[in-house]
């Protein structure tokens, strides 16, 4: 039988007390998410990744200060995100999210009639260009909430908003997708 | 969900992140030999200081008013003294000019747990954020800027029977203060001297909080943390 992933809340109490092994095991847990929130911020892999592997070690520096019984995600995300945020070129816009549609069809997926292929691609297409048009903050709002699938709270402190913002931010950034990709 | 939404969901499942480096690997070789402790050293000291002060303030007996000890935090100093001035019980609150949070002359802490705050006033530099009426108040949060050891910009008078413990606040490196038991004397720049409650006092990026009307030190806390 697969041992069911650690308790989250255990590791951090076992790293709080400088159980490196507890540590490493809660970055495995949180490095995709980590790199992904690093790497929409900086649009670089590289960055995202450094970005990713100082905002660990601030963390594991700042974890006694972490009160136990909160969820772990969104406090790592803000430190994460805040080291992400430092690198970003201000003079470079980013590239979009730097993000490519994928061509392959998913695995378990019906096989689709070479026309419903194509039409599924122009959408996806064309929903990823008004994407790119959106401004920053509403392009890393649609990120974090659809593509991160990251909650309110976890979205507010990989932007270093609050929530209300966020929900604000994401209805007027659908409303303008909306508009956008309007079938008529 | 609305169909946008569902294709934007769709679309996480073809879209192509670079691949995730293995950071557990890199970030264990260069952890430092332990997470900082909780509270760096001055504070220790600080707080010890703080015990020894009212170990000392509760030792000695009522005399004429004299402050025994003090210690701050951020810009609010708080000092133990044997007796408090004479306050008027019942005065109205004196908290400054009303004006529009945009117009603070610093950028306020605010708080999602809370929301927008019913009045917001200023005086000397203070903020106050009420939520409630000047008649029911229900909640009141100043703000100070500047909380560093500068200038002092307030500072409550504490007598025996009124406790200070340190109380840690999530997502901060330095503890606040909770004090509690007997009411105590807040004294503001440009106001009368106030009798209150139960108080909160922490500092966060320069600013230098105090909390009033929370129904717990838990509640207090919260509020704390919520506040950004």
């Amino acid at each position: 039988m697969v041992g069911r992933p650690r308790d989250e809340a255990e590791l951090v109490v076992r790293a709080q007390r400088s159980d490196e092994n507890a540590y490493e095991e809660l970055v495995r847990m949180h490095q995709e998410v980590a790199f992904r929130v690093a790497y929409i911020h900086t649009g670089s892999a590289a960055d995202a990744e450094e970005a990713a592997h100082d905002g660990f070690v601030k963390a594991y520096r700042a974890l006694r200060r972490f009160r136990r019984g909160r969820p772990f995600r969104p406090w790592l995300l803000a430190i994460v995100a805040n080291e992400a945020r430092n690198r970003r070129r201000s003079t470079v816009r980013r590239q979009a999210l730097a993000l490519r549609a994928a061509e392959q069809v998913r695995p378990g997926d019906a096989a689709p009639s070479p026309e419903a292929a194509v039409l599924a691609r122009e959408r996806r297409a064309l929903l990823l260009e008004a994407i790119d048009r959106l401004s920053d903050e509403h392009r890393l709002v649609v990120a974090c909430r659809y593509f991160l699938d990251l909650d309110v709270e976890e979205t507010a402190s990989a932007l270093g908003i609050r929530e209300g913002t966020v929900k604000s931010r994401l209805s007027r950034a659908l409303e303008r997708l909306r508009e956008e990709v309007a079938d008529d | 969900m609305t169909e946008l939404e569902r294709e934007l969901r769709e679309l996480r499942s073809v879209l192509e992140f670079p691949p995730t480096p293995d950071l557990a690997e890199s970030a264990r070789r260069d952890l430092p030999a332990g997470p900082r402790p909780l509270w760096p050293r001055r504070l220790g000291l600080a707080a010890a200081v703080a015990l020894l002060a009212l170990a000392l303030g509760l030792a000695v007996p009522p005399a004429r008013s004299a402050i025994l000890r003090f210690f701050g935090i951020g810009s609010v100093r708080i000092e133990l003294v044997e007796r408090l001035p004479e306050v008027r019980p019942g005065a109205p609150l004196e908290l400054g000019d009303e004006i529009d949070a945009d117009d603070a002359p610093f950028t306020l802490l605010r708080s999602d747990l809370l929301g927008d705050p019913d009045h917001v006033y200023l005086r000397d530099g203070v903020v106050t954020l009420l939520y409630g009426s000047l008649q029911r108040v229900r909640l009141l949060v100043s703000q100070i800027y500047g909380g560093g050891s500068a200038q002092e910009l307030g500072k409550k008078l504490l007598e025996g029977g009124s406790s200070v413990e340190f109380s840690e606040i999530g997502g901060l490196e330095e503890p606040g203060v909770w004090i509690t038991g007997r009411p105590h004397v807040l004294v503001l720049p440009g106001g009368p001297p106030r009798l209150v409650g139960d108080t909160l006092l922490w500092t966060r990026d320069g600013i230098t909080v105090r909390l009033e009307g929370a129904r717990s030190r838990e509640q207090a806390v919260e509020i704390a943390e919520s506040m950004e």
